[in-house]
């Protein structure tokens, strides 16, 4: 491939970057258009004389997380014909539906197609954990602000890869730690390493570890001690249901707080008294009939009937957008410790 | 996005009806969305009471 | 307690009338170091090959490298193995550089425990072995002569050549002296107490496969169910611990050499004071990891009172989670730790470089992957393994830990296994 030759490259975006609309449209199923639109435009003025955005395919949020591989399959099968020399996807910032398609798909794209793929995302986005070892994804900020910025390194990894050139480290090129060891020579001895590193930590100046810390420890499963007929079942989500007027401030983006909402004596959730700020789904549906998020009827029916020995009387909600890892962690736990001393055996946790 | 719960380490994870009504279908009749809903919760219910060593995924026939 | 070890540097190895050292050339009369080694009842038709830097030549079932040391003011070298039991770590070491011994292996049919020596190639520059001149010592086992014997046998005779090596230099001038000293910890003066104190934890053994009774690795003792204890670093350095018979293993020339030490004493009196070292094993049980880890933890925190403590590790899987463990230990009591690991992961993901996360353990320095392949390149001549000699030759496909030397677990080596 020759520096020299204009590159076909094809670009992946959603429904919103893609310019077909909101969360409205998320449900929208995979279709290509000629050339670069929407935050494709980006990508081509990035490209300049080395590439052309020879056509775009776009695929709404929901559809492409919730038929996964029949998506990923039906975009690739649009992907092929363009030919492209590379294809990007995104950058898909913070938004987790989209950064895990966006990394399915540059996947799908490089095993069956043989196509070189790059994507771009924020380090919290779910699909950094989940494909960095598979595709080169490079980091950018949390929105779209810097989009022309976020672009540069995203092309720039792209036209490298394309072109079959020597990718440099994470730092140097900007993408996640793909995860693959490979033996080089160090400058120093691993002794000198050792004690240098050592001193350093000492010192609380910041020191870098050569082995990276496993990024999720396994969680033992707990069992169930007691039988469903003789246990406390709570409800908790984190799809954001709230009552009317958000009473506990539960931010709609990256939150930090999580509310807990009486159901005593309820045997279902009155719509009229709930509110739901999440920003990361369409919420229409769960705003119109709340049990589509936080099943109290069917909940209640199983107590009353037996099968369930209590429902726990609180229900615990957050908003799971953005949320950070460390704030998922600290929530987790607290509401954890409130359930465990209220003497509750089990969670349901509803998730969207 | 049951990846993201067995990535994270969820350990009894069951498959829901979807991003915008996990626990519903808005096509469905209001007594079919209801029985989707229990066969969800009761599936949820099952798997607490099964036993799991690492994030093991629910999927309903 | 003072050591000085007394360099002298070799660049030629030849064969000779005499054993000698003239200026930088060290002469052997192999005729009568052969004749020397054959006393061991237990071994026959030793076999001695010089190999130099730069030939086109590969050592074969490389078992185990010593540095040619011996002491100057009598005493006893590497003590309770060769000579008598007796303290070692003071007075003063002849050492030679430039030139190794070489003890092969010509027993064992599992020749995937083995290692290779390139001494020219690519692969030369990866071991301080493929940059030495090398003696290499090929012996066989006399009839009768069990697997434990045969290894005895073996470092024995490394460890003979190694002393009569190091005496030709005696009379000669050294070329550099090295002063090693270190008071008892607790002896710090005033103006040197604010500097942190550091310790060094070094598992020397790992009880994967058990040793046999004549199988010395501390002052001649087989350190079975060893329980964590202290030495001086000069005793390290001055061969009161050498390698045991396991697989594959830190060669006892780099133990000799040791680079924590070294690097510690570097920096004693400057950046750091060198509050000691604690010598452990990597115990078979999980209630023997546990006791060792909380005693060596105690060692370091309570009686030599570190403020830190860099860690290694000998062997596979188990000890790396045996020096964890430790290490954790040492976290709780309030001691920042480092420790030096191997990657452990077979198919080069970096998730499976660590089979532990213990809190606190978080500052690793990686020795990289003995599991990750590389070319043998062909050569024109073989030694030290004439029954595997026309695999040896030609160009092969072997991986990082056959190279001797190439990944040494003390941290001698520069070979890292890079995330990407």
């Amino acid at each position: 491939m020759m520096a020299t030759e204009t590159l076909r490259v094809v670009c992946y975006l959603n429904q919103f970057f893609g310019q077909l609309g909101g969360e409205e449209k998320a449900g929208v199923g995979p279709q290509v258009v000629a050339g670069a639109v929407g935050a494709g435009r980006a990508v081509q003025q990035v490209l300049g004389d080395a590439g052309t955005v020879v056509a775009t395919v776009i695929c709404g949020d929901n559809y492409a997380a919730e038929q996964a591989e029949r998506a990923v399959a039906e975009m690739v099968a649009l992907v092929a014909p363009a030919r492209p020399d590379l294809m990007v996807a995104g950058p898909a910032f913070l938004a987790g539906r989209y950064g895990v398609v966006c990394g399915a798909l540059c996947a799908a794209v490089q095993t069956e197609l043989k196509i070189p793929a790059v994507t771009g995302m924020q380090a919290e986005n779910p699909g950094v954990e989940l494909y960095r070892r598979r595709v080169y994804i490079v980091q950018t900020g949390a929105e779209a602000a810097r989009m022309l910025d976020e672009v540069k390194r995203l092309v720039a990894l792209g036209l490298k890869l394309a072109r079959r050139e020597a990718i440099g480290t994470p730092a140097a090129e900007g993408y996640f730690a793909r995860g693959v060891t490979h033996n080089v020579v160090a400058n120093a001895s691993a002794a000198d390493r050792a004690v240098a590193m050592l001193l350093d930590k000492l010192a609380g100046r910041a020191f870098a570890s050569e082995v990276p810390r496993p990024a999720f420890p396994p969680v033992p499963a707990p069992r169930l001690i007691k039988t469903l007929e003789g246990a406390t079942i709570a409800l908790v989500t984190d799809g954001g249901l709230v009552p009317r007027g958000n009473p506990d401030g539960i931010e709609a983006l990256n939150a930090t707080r999580y509310g807990a909402y009486s159901i005593e004596g309820k045997t279902s959730l009155d719509a009229a008294q709930y509110d739901n700020p999440h920003r990361g789904y369409d919420t229409t549906w769960v705003k119109q009939d709340p049990h589509r998020l936080v099943p109290v009827d069917v909940a209640r029916e199983l107590e009353q009937s037996g099968a369930i020995g209590k429902l726990h009387e609180t229900v615990y909600s957050t908003v799971g957008v953005a949320t950070t890892l460390a704030q998922s962690a600290r929530m987790g736990r607290e509401i954890a410790e409130k359930l465990r001393a209220a003497g509750v055996d089990a969670v349901i946790l509803t998730s969207t | 996005m049951t990846p993201v719960a067995v990535m994270v380490g969820a350990n009894r994870i069951v498959s829901a009806a979807g991003i915008i009504h996990p626990l519903g279908n808005s096509d469905l009749s209001p007594d079919d969305e209801k029985a989707l809903r229990r066969r969800i919760v009761e599936q949820a219910l099952q798997a607490l009471r099964t036993e799991v060593v690492r994030p093991t995924v629910f999927t309903r026939e | 307690m003072r050591l000085e070890l007394r360099w002298s540097d070799v660049d030629e190895l030849v064969a000779g009338s005499a054993t000698r050292l003239a200026g930088k050339r060290l002469e052997i009369d192999l005729d009568a170091l052969r004749a020397l080694l054959s006393a061991d009842a237990r071994l026959t038709g030793i076999r001695l090959d010089l190999v130099h830097p730069g030939e086109r030549c590969r050592i074969g079932r490389v078992f185990d490298v010593v540095a040619p040391r011996a002491r100057l003011d009598g005493g006893e070298d590497f003590p309770g193995v060769l000579g008598a039991v007796a303290k070692a770590g003071h007075g003063r070491t002849l050492a030679l550089a430039g030139v190794s011994v070489v003890a092969t292996d010509q027993q064992t049919d599992n020749v995937g425990t083995l290692a290779v020596i390139d001494m020219a190639g690519p692969n030369a520059a990866l071991s301080a072995f493929g940059r030495t001149h090398n003696l290499v010592i090929s012996a066989w086992p006399a009839p009768g002569t069990g697997r434990s014997d045969y290894l005895a046998a073996v470092r024995l005779a490394a460890l003979k050549t190694a002393v009569c090596l190091a005496r030709t230099a005696r009379e000669a001038e050294p070329d550099r002296v090295e002063v090693f000293e270190l008071p008892p910890s607790p002896r710090v003066p005033a103006e040197l107490a604010h500097l942190p104190r550091v310790a060094y934890v070094f598992q020397i053994h790992s009880h994967q496969r058990p040793t046999g009774l004549d199988e010395g690795i501390l002052y001649g003792d087989p350190v079975r169910r060893m329980l964590p204890t202290i030495v001086h670093p000069n005793e390290v350095l001055d061969g009161a611990v050498l390698r045991g018979f396991m697989g594959r293993s830190v060669t006892t020339w780099a133990t000799q050499n040791h680079p924590m030490i070294r690097a510690l004493y570097e920096q004693h009196g400057r950046t750091l004071w060198f509050a000691g070292v604690v010598v452990t094993v990597a115990q078979a049980t999980e209630p023997e990891r546990v006791r060792s880890a909380f005693l060596a933890a105690g060692l370091v925190a309570h009686t030599l009172g570190a403020d830190g403590a860099v860690f290694t590790k000998i062997g596979g899987g188990a000890p790396h989670v045996d020096m964890a463990q430790a290490a954790a230990q040492c976290e709780a009591l309030g001691v920042k730790t480092t420790a030096v690991v191997e990657d452990m992961s077979t198919d080069g993901s970096a998730e499976g470089m660590l089979l532990f996360d213990f809190p606190g353990v978080d500052a690793l320095v990686n020795v990289g992957s003995s599991q990750e392949p590389l070319t043998l390149p062909a050569m024109d001549r073989v030694v030290g393994a004439d029954d595997l000699a026309s695999k040896l030759l030609g160009e092969a496909r072997a991986t990082y830990g056959t190279l001797c030397g190439a990944i040494e677990q003390v941290g001698t080596t520069r070979v890292m296994a890079e995330v990407r």
